[in-house]
């Protein structure tokens, strides 16, 4: 366990060293939080101006939805996503045969893919998010206990755990069809997060419950805060995590068997 | 101008563009999320009762047509052009005995193709779904296509005199961000132009970023009409007219400027 806290260490230092030759990038990284800060607020600040309420979802918990999206994405693009995408990306490691290099060493495999890459522009938007949801939290008020925060931050932390096995399990694919951009696709559902399932059709939202789980990450936990949450769906969320990254995790191992290097 | 040479080189990049269709759908699939989002949730907003005048199913016609119209004015070259010049890659076009304006236009209309085919059964199918209700007279249609047109050139033109500031600045994409974050807004996104509370539609109305996308929609959904729809022309073909001039001036300025090595 120490031997990997410290290998983790090691690969932010390294992350963060490469990143900060550019600094310039830092400049034009905060603009880009800045804007989709401000787009997504004012886009709900404009929804919110025409009705009161949608499905029983009010402009603060649906600000708390937003939060937990920005949040999230942000420790999504903080390590997840860099890591993965340097092993299935455009020009990744199983395309071009680098991941013979991975193979080689004597770490756990899914760990090295996983914690590999750390993108440090990715803590701005962290602490745009954290601010959004503080925000949202002080505006829902007097509804919210501390059970429902205690069970979001629980929530939050398993909603972070569907996050990375579906984005590993996409990953994993490429080891059957080299080339097609599955985590695309992905990225595509996800926006979808931004927003609480109750504000959209019925079928859609079973859809974004069940199959591709992304309202587990976002609108469940803040479901939490508003005293929602059914009891059922608590158990169901931790398990379908649980269920998740263990069935990701298999289908990396079975995934790597496959791959059979590049031609040199 | 070498107008043979163009068209051959248009269809060369569509041919090439289509051996790559899956990677295309994959973007068309992508920038069809963000309006898609709004569809489902403005007319879920609507389901009981009107929004602003506007029920579920005009909401639904509005934004399936939107996602139609943003997809065929999106504009690409936003992104390449700004490359092509801080890579040196602009040489080569150079010496091609047309305009580089034929390489911006092929991969233009190249792409317009790849992406139709995607996203034009998506949104049948959607439209099957959804129920969406569009009273379109034979005067919203005459008065959609040219508004079209003209958005399609704004919105081109616009893009690429802002990617030829590369010409002096090296990161001339932040600027780029700036701006899809004001068509995010302001252009019929994240609500009809209509809807958009005072300041904002105020914004909306002299900018010229409504006029790439929400625009044509609002003519043929019939959200606007009489004097403002003859307004809205108006600002639409001056905004035209000031980017096509930007484009030249940026141009001629800009190329004097240009320097590589290589090609």
């Amino acid at each position: 366990m120490r031997y990997y806290l410290n290998l983790i260490r090691q690969f932010i230092q390294a992350s963060f060293q490469q990143e900060l030759a550019y600094r310039s990038n830092f400049l034009i990284g905060l603009l880009h939080s800045l804007l989709s800060l401000g787009t997504g607020v004012l886009s709900l600040a404009v929804l919110f101006e025409q009705v009161e309420s949608i499905q029983g979802w009010e402009f603060a918990a649906t600000l708390a939805v937003l939060g937990v999206f920005m949040t999230v994405g942000a420790l999504q693009n903080l390590f997840i996503s860099p890591s993965l995408e340097s092993l299935a990306g455009i020009g990744g490691d199983v395309l071009s045969g680098q991941l013979d290099f991975t193979l080689l060493r004597p770490v756990n495999k899914q760990f090295l893919v996983s914690f590999r890459r750390w993108q440090p522009f990715a803590l701005i938007d962290l602490a745009l998010g954290l601010g959004v949801l503080v925000v949202a939290i002080t505006r829902m008020g007097s509804s919210v206990t501390s059970t429902g925060l205690i069970t979001f931050v629980v929530l939050l932390a398993s909603g972070m755990v569907v996050l990375y096995a579906i984005l590993l399990a996409f990953t994993a694919m490429v080891f059957w069809s080299p080339g097609f951009l599955f985590t695309w696709v992905f990225s595509g559902v996800f926006q979808m997060a931004r927003y609480p399932l109750g504000l959209y059709p019925g079928w859609l939202r079973l859809v974004l419950t069940w199959i591709i789980p992304v309202g587990l990450i976002t609108t469940v936990p803040v479901q939490a805060l508003t005293g929602d949450l059914e009891p059922a769906m608590l158990g169901g969320s931790l398990a379908l995590a649980a269920g998740l990254l263990i069935a990701a995790s298999w289908l990396f191992r079975v995934g790597l068997q496959r791959y059979a290097s590049a031609s040199s | 101008m070498n107008h043979r040479g163009g068209w051959a080189l248009i269809q060369r990049t569509w041919l090439s563009w289509m051996q790559y269709r899956s990677f295309f759908f994959l973007l068309a699939f992508g920038w069809m999320i963000p309006p898609l989002i709004y569809l489902f949730v403005w007319s879920t907003a609507a389901g009981s009762q009107d929004v602003g005048g506007i029920s579920r199913g005009e909401f639904v016609a509005y934004y399936l047509i939107l996602i139609l119209v943003n997809q065929l004015t999106y504009s690409q070259t936003n992104w390449t052009v700004g490359d092509e010049i801080c890579y040196g890659r602009m040489n080569q076009m150079l010496l091609y005995p047309m305009s580089p304006l034929y390489h911006a236009l092929a991969s233009e209309i190249a792409g317009k193709v790849v992406y139709m085919i995607f996203v034009v059964p998506v949104t049948v199918v959607l439209a099957l779904v959804l129920r969406p209700e569009l009273h379109a007279g034979p005067g919203e249609v005459l008065a959609f296509i040219p508004a079209l047109v003209l958005a399609w050139l704004l919105r081109f033109f616009w893009g690429y005199w802002l990617a030829l500031l590369a010409f002096w600045a090296a990161r001339s994409d932040a600027l780029v961000a700036v701006q899809d974050a004001l068509v995010f807004l302001l252009a019929g996104q994240i609500a009809p132009v209509a809807l958009l509370p005072g300041a904002l539609q105020d914004l909306a109305i002299a900018l010229p970023f409504r006029y790439m996308v929400g625009f044509p929609v609002e003519v043929i959904t019939g959200q606007v009409s009489g004097s403002a729809m003859i307004t809205g022309f108006v600002i639409q073909i001056g905004w035209t007219v000031a980017a096509m001039l930007l484009y030249r001036v940026m141009w001629q300025r800009g190329l004097r400027r240009y320097t590589a090595i290589g090609g």
